[in-house]
């Protein structure tokens, strides 16, 4: 009997001692996280006067969000960020974590090189980007494109191209800090497989597809989830590059979020667009957890 | 046990924060700030003192102080010495009031939290859409009790005193200036193209018609755009308002029960609509995308000779001179021009308004600020000299010196008004003429009722979609938007 109590003592201290070190960590996120998470889903209940609840209305905020005339086209615009994102912005690290992986000259540069757009703040990124997207003769693809006897083209101004330039500005931007923390995983490959592969004659594109590949398959699966949640709130670029248009071509759910919040100073609106976001997050985790735990299981 | 012992540390963590957010909003209304412990001591005081003798003198004995938001930015040094010279002023007369600088813009995204956290200036700028807004939010101070005791009341424009007024009649701001929208013209590019009498003064275009081929030959003389077009935000549909009026539109009916009709699709309103995605895709004379432009930008275009029209007012002259650089006497204005159904110009104004935590104390000191400014309905020494230091300043930065719209109506100021104006007049009166002609005749109509702000998103939406696509079906375009505005409409109002 004491000999069973023994082990469970010792235990006991060592996890007390972890959760000391632990709670200023867990007060802080009790008071920047938690607390503000609950008290926005209070909100969503209320009527509000500045942050300053009014009176319970249970659901109306959450009717009149989704029965506002902006809704759809944010909702169904959130999804096409989240689309596109995937498939122009998912691979673009990974290829180019490998590519640098590969190189072997200047490698030190390149990382840097890629890695540079995410150092520059984001307002002054979508700027640079507007100079190159301006319709009309002024702006600088149109100028490139006019050298080659082309355009001019309307880029963002055509809604059927504004959501996948925008993704390509944010891929551009964001591509090389995901492309390192492929290429951190990459480096941690042991040489000996590579080395072994190419004794066996294995050329570059195979010892990518059966070494590299393989290898990055788990942190890939992380960025993709991490990625989907970040697309998802998307909210600068739609609002400064064409402020949701052309005619709400680009707007955004987190942008819809905004309007209420800080235009129409509707607080409890803007809560229950949130609370409905974080609901739509979760169910897209679960998703994804479930069908990337069937694959483990399997 | 783990799980308990999980649970306990949450659960103080979590009662920890909240006990503190609490704290932080209890300490925000009690102490944060030394302006409003000050404030409160001054009520305090005030009521203790209201049933003795010495009321009032206790009162003008009272130090208080103010926060202006209605300061100049920091680059504005001219400006800033300007209001220097106020503050001397205001010490003179009001010694126990103490001024200090707090440059504040309102903007919606910044405006919210700067009330919350007690820092909204006691004073500051707004726009003429927000009051019903504000109001609702209860975030701007009731002035109405001051104003009375001043009798400056009766004193106020009545269309302008209803806009900042509640349904009871309690009024929540005061008007800076009236406005009528015009059209400025960048009498430059006139000049360049021709376009000029035998006197040099710009033959400005009188109807919508006369202004697409007047803009065609600006552009294909000079290069520059004829007119600059905003699709960027609402300001977009605000200034269509004027030209679908012209065209014999009403865009939104007040059904006089609390409810309202929009009429967004009439016909008058599409062709409206249509007439601007001709200046697009028939005359091609705008700026190389309006979708990017806004209020700011299109002065810019403006006062750089990149547009030579933009829908404007006589109460931003300073914009495209000050700001962006056009000589004082290469800006004219003319009229909106004209459309089927005759011509008209929207007329608004800039009000003061001041923040829900400023004493009667405080908004006293700051009226006395406006009466010092030349800014109130009195005539007195000071503000007639604060009238002169402001015509002096413009004259300084190259800012036309023109009269201002009549939101006082009270006479004896509309003279002073008119003799600082002639004193410092620093532009050729011609011109000015028509625009001021035409803001005298009945072509001047306020703003829509209804949701204003939303009516200009619907409309701003439509605006990018015809100067977007060359094909798009306006008719359809407009049927959308009248039916998004009348779901607003039946939102909003059904509350």
């Amino acid at each position: 009997m004491k000999t069973a109590r023994k082990p469970k003592e010792k235990w006991r201290k060592r996890d007390l001692l972890g959760w000391l070190v632990m709670l200023p960590s867990l007060v802080l996120f009790a008071f920047f996280v938690w607390e503000p998470l609950l008290e926005n889903i209070r909100l969503s209940f209320y009527s509000t006067k500045m942050y300053e609840t009014v009176a319970f209305t249970g659901l109306k905020n959450y009717v009149q969000v989704i029965q506002d005339v902006d809704f759809m086209a944010s909702f169904k615009n959130t999804f096409s960020y989240t689309l596109y994102s995937l498939l122009i912005g998912f691979f673009v690290p990974m290829i180019i974590g490998v590519l640098i992986t590969e190189t072997v000259h200047l490698k030190g540069f390149f990382r840097m090189a890629v890695y540079f757009p995410n150092i520059m703040p984001t307002l002054a990124t979508i700027w640079i980007w507007s100079y190159f997207f301006m319709p009309g003769p002024t702006g600088v693809l149109n100028i490139l494109a006019g050298k080659l006897g082309m355009g001019p083209y309307e880029w963002l101004n055509d809604p059927h191209w504004t959501i996948p330039l925008i993704i390509i500005t944010l891929t551009w931007k964001s591509a090389g800090s995901t492309a390192l923390i492929y290429m951190a995983n990459i480096s941690s490959i042991s040489p000996d497989l590579y080395e072994a592969a190419t004794i066996d004659g294995a050329g570059i594109w195979q010892r990518i597809c059966h070494i590299t590949v393989p290898s990055i398959v788990g942190i890939a699966k992380t960025m993709l989830i991490l990625q989907i949640i970040s697309v998802f709130q998307i909210m600068y670029e739609p609002m400064i590059f064409k402020n949701g248009g052309p005619n709400n071509a680009s707007i955004s759910l987190m942008m819809l979020m905004y309007r209420y919040g800080y235009r129409d100073y509707n607080v409890g609106k803007a809560a229950a667009l949130s609370v409905l976001v974080c609901i739509i997050l979760v169910i897209l985790s679960g998703i994804y957890m479930k069908a990337t735990a069937k694959k483990e299981e399997a | 046990m783990k799980k308990k012992l999980m649970s306990m540390i949450l659960c103080t963590a979590m009662v920890t924060a909240m006990f503190t957010a609490c704290g932080s909003e209890s300490a925000s209304n009690t102490e944060a700030p030394a302006e409003t412990t000050e404030k409160e001591e001054v009520t305090s005081e005030e009521t203790a003192t209201s049933d003795s003798a010495s009321t009032e003198a206790a009162e003008e004995a009272e130090e208080v102080t103010i926060t202006l938001g209605i300061w100049p930015e920091d680059t504005l040094v001219d400006d800033i010495a300007v209001h220097e010279g106020y503050v001397a002023t205001m010490k003179e007369l009001h010694p126990n009031v103490t001024c200090e600088p707090a440059y504040y813009k309102y903007a919606t995204d910044t405006f919210m939290p700067l009330v919350e956290s007690g820092n909204c200036p006691t004073i500051f700028e707004s726009w003429f859409t927000e009051p019903a807004k504000l109001i609702a939010q209860g975030a701007i101070a009731d002035i109405t009790d001051e104003l009375e005791a001043r009798g400056w009341l009766d004193a106020m424009n009545p269309s302008i005193k209803s806009l900042l007024s509640d349904k009871n009649g309690r009024v929540y701001g005061i008007p800076r200036d009236g406005y009528a929208l015009g059209m400025m013209l960048n009498v430059e590019l006139f000049e360049e193209t021709g376009l000029v009498d035998a006197d040099g003064y710009p033959i400005y275009p009188k109807t919508w018609d006369e202004l697409a081929e007047t803009a065609k030959t600006i552009k294909e003389k000079t290069g520059a755009a004829g007119l600059c077009l905003l699709a960027k935000n609402e300001a977009g549909g605000w200034h269509f308002s004027n030209i679908a009026w012209g065209f014999g539109a009403t865009l939104c009916v007040d059904n006089g029960d609390g409810t309202f009709t929009s009429d967004l699709d009439s016909p008058e309103a599409i062709a409206a609509m249509e007439f601007v995605k001709s200046l697009k895709w028939d005359y091609d004379v705008l700026t190389a995308d309006p979708l990017s432009e806004d209020w700011g930008t299109g002065f810019t275009q403006l006062g750089t000779g990149n547009a030579a029209m933009y829908i404007g007012a006589n109460d931003a002259v300073a914009q495209p001179t000050q700001v962006n650089g056009l000589p004082v006497d290469k800006l004219a204005m003319c009229p909106v021009p004209a459309g089927p159904a005759g011509q008209f110009s929207l007329y608004g104004g800039t009000p003061y308004f001041f923040s829900k935590d400023a004493t009667p104390a405080q908004i006293n000191a700051a009226l006395d600020y406006l009466e010092v400014m030349g800014k109130a309905p009195v005539a007195t020494e000071a503000s007639i000299a604060g009238m002169k230091a402001g015509a002096q300043s413009n004259v300084d930065n190259g800012v036309p010196v023109l009269k201002r719209f009549p939101c006082w109506v009270d006479q004896d100021v509309l003279d002073a008004e008119a003799a600082v104006v002639e004193e410092f007049s620093n532009v050729d009166p011609k011109m000015f003429q028509s625009y001021f002609d035409a803001a005298a005749s009945e072509g001047l109509h306020l703003e829509e009722p209804g949701s204003t702000q939303d009516m200009y998103k619907e409309l701003t939406k439509v605006l990018q979609a015809v100067l977007t696509d060359k094909n798009a079906d306006v008719a359809a375009l407009m049927k959308q938007a009248d039916e998004n505005y009348q779901t607003i409409l039946d939102t909003v109002f059904a509350e």
